[in-house]
């Protein structure tokens, strides 16, 4: 569970967020909308310490992440993330970019870590790309990638923040249909989207940001067809 | 005009040797100031900041001032201040190690700064703590940006070596001027000092090339 209490962060004078709670529980899968620059990458990069909070607090599980105690290092290891621009490691191969950390982090060895690998790389439909650099993949292909090398860790929870955004029209289904697996089999997911029919369809909950408040939190069916607040009213007319 | 290199055929060999003088005192230099620069460079995006004062401090200070200055103060001053005697080997390659190590320390630092920002957090989601993420992910990457520069660096100190002889390390520019001095003719003991910087220049240069063109092919 990710429980979020009061959670306010400024960059200097400028705040971002404020009074955000909210819960996120074991097997769910929460989608974040709202404007550009209500403060959705910030929410979700404040879950893995990313970006520090300034007030509040947020626990992972019965972990308190903005503890001074906490082995922050330790705790991202429960939490995957997927970038709106990948971030593969260029100069690693593919199968590499997946290997690495759990090999360095979480010590497993290297035939352990390169049958998982092959395993995931199978999963997100891209097992003939093990020994290819990140540079002669496709967007699509290297977002998947990118899922795959979060995957590796084994994480409790999956973070991700616009994962199609940056992807060509036609690739955006590829990386949407992988989530969706990764829903259906029970990974707890956060994701920043602007693929409203994607949030409708593979959502169990919507969480609507605007200008940095928690303005709604609802149901996908309720939320698109019929918004509590004018706020969500207004930002479904623009972009539906 | 009254050229004549025949005259001073039977000195070449005594020039050549110089270039042996050289290139040790300029790849000792070099590996003093790469070590020293990598450090520096590392305290310099490092979270510590005394460190990081520490080197910025060391930075403006070394290329504030001439190196021959660091290079005379290194010869004079240590047997005054330690009562060590230092020869002129040795005050040569630590003055150009320290000064070269604060050009290589900018060289380094640019060169980590240039790699993108996402793939710190991309490292930091998935736990890797920082001296991995530096030595495997970051310093790899930032090695492209780095190599250039650095091999421009080397040639720079190649040409600069010759400033030691001012201290009587008997490298090609002390050599050429010896000789020189013997048969009171100037140009043509210069000019074969000077042929010999220039081939060993291109050659440095030269290799610079060849390494960029690898990385440049394996991305
Ligand atoms: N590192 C940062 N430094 C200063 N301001 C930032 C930083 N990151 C984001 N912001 C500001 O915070 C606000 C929210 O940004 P962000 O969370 O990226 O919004 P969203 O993802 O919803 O588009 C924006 O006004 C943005 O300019
Ligand atoms: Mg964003």
């Amino acid at each position: 569970m990710i429980k979020i209490e009061n959670l306010q962060k400024n960059f200097g004078q400028n705040e971002v967020l404020s009074g955000i709670t909210t819960e996120i529980n074991k097997g769910e899968v929460v989608a974040i909308v709202g404007p550009s620059g209500s403060g959705k990458s910030t929410l979700l990069r404040c879950m893995n310490q990313l970006e520090e909070l300034t007030s509040g607090t947020i626990w992972i599980d019965d972990q308190q992440l903005n503890d001074s105690k906490t082995n922050v290092m330790e705790l991202r290891q429960k939490i995957g993330m997927v970038f709106q621009h990948f971030h593969l490691f260029p100069h690693k191969t593919v199968l590499e970019n997946l290997i690495y950390a759990p090999m360095k982090v979480k010590g497993e060895g290297k035939e352990e870590a390169e049958s998982k690998a092959h395993q995931l790389l199978d999963q997100v439909g891209l097992s003939m790309k093990a020994d290819e650099y990140p540079k002669r993949l496709s967007g699509g292909q290297k977002q998947r990638v990118a899922i795959a090398r979060a995957l590796a860790m084994e994480p409790e929870y999956m973070l991700f923040d616009e994962p199609t955004s940056a992807l060509d029209p036609e690739m955006v289904k590829e990386v949407l249909d992988v989530m969706k697996l990764l829903g259906t089999t029970g990974m707890t997911m956060v994701i920043v989207t602007h693929e409203m029919a994607f949030a409708r369809e593979a959502a169990d909950r919507v969480l609507f940001l605007d200008e940095g408040k928690l303005v709604e939190e609802n149901s996908p069916s309720e939320f698109f067809n019929e918004p509590k607040t004018e706020r969500a009213k207004a930002f479904l007319d623009k972009v539906l | 005009m009254n050229l004549d290199f025949t005259q001073f055929v039977p000195n070449i060999p005594y020039i050549l040797q110089g270039i042996l003088v050289t290139l040790k005192f300029v790849s000792v230099s070099a590996i003093v100031g790469f070590v020293l620069g990598t450090i520096l460079a590392l305290f310099k995006i490092g979270r510590v900041k005394i460190l990081s004062w520490i080197a910025d401090a060391y930075t403006s200070v070394f290329r504030g001032t001439p190196l021959i200055l660091q290079l005379l103060l290194f010869y004079h001053a240590t047997p005054q201040l330690t009562g060590y005697d230092i020869s002129a080997f040795e005050a040569g390659v630590l003055s150009f190690g320290l000064n070269s190590a604060a050009y290589i320390s900018e060289i380094i630092r640019a060169g980590i700064r240039a790699v993108d920002t996402g793939q710190n957090e991309a490292a930091a989601a998935l736990g890797i703590p920082y001296r991995p993420m530096m030595k495997d992910i970051i310093l790899p990457q930032a090695m492209k940006n780095i190599l250039p520069a650095l091999m421009n660096e080397f040639i720079t100190l190649t040409k600069e070596s010759a400033i030691v002889s001012v201290i009587g390390v008997f490298d090609i520019m002390r050599r050429s001027q010896i000789v020189a001095a013997e048969k009171f003719k100037y140009f043509e003991p210069l000019l074969i000092a000077g042929v010999i910087y220039y081939l060993l220049v291109m050659i440095l240069t030269l290799a610079g090339k060849m390494v960029e063109r690898r990385m440049s092919r394996s991305d």
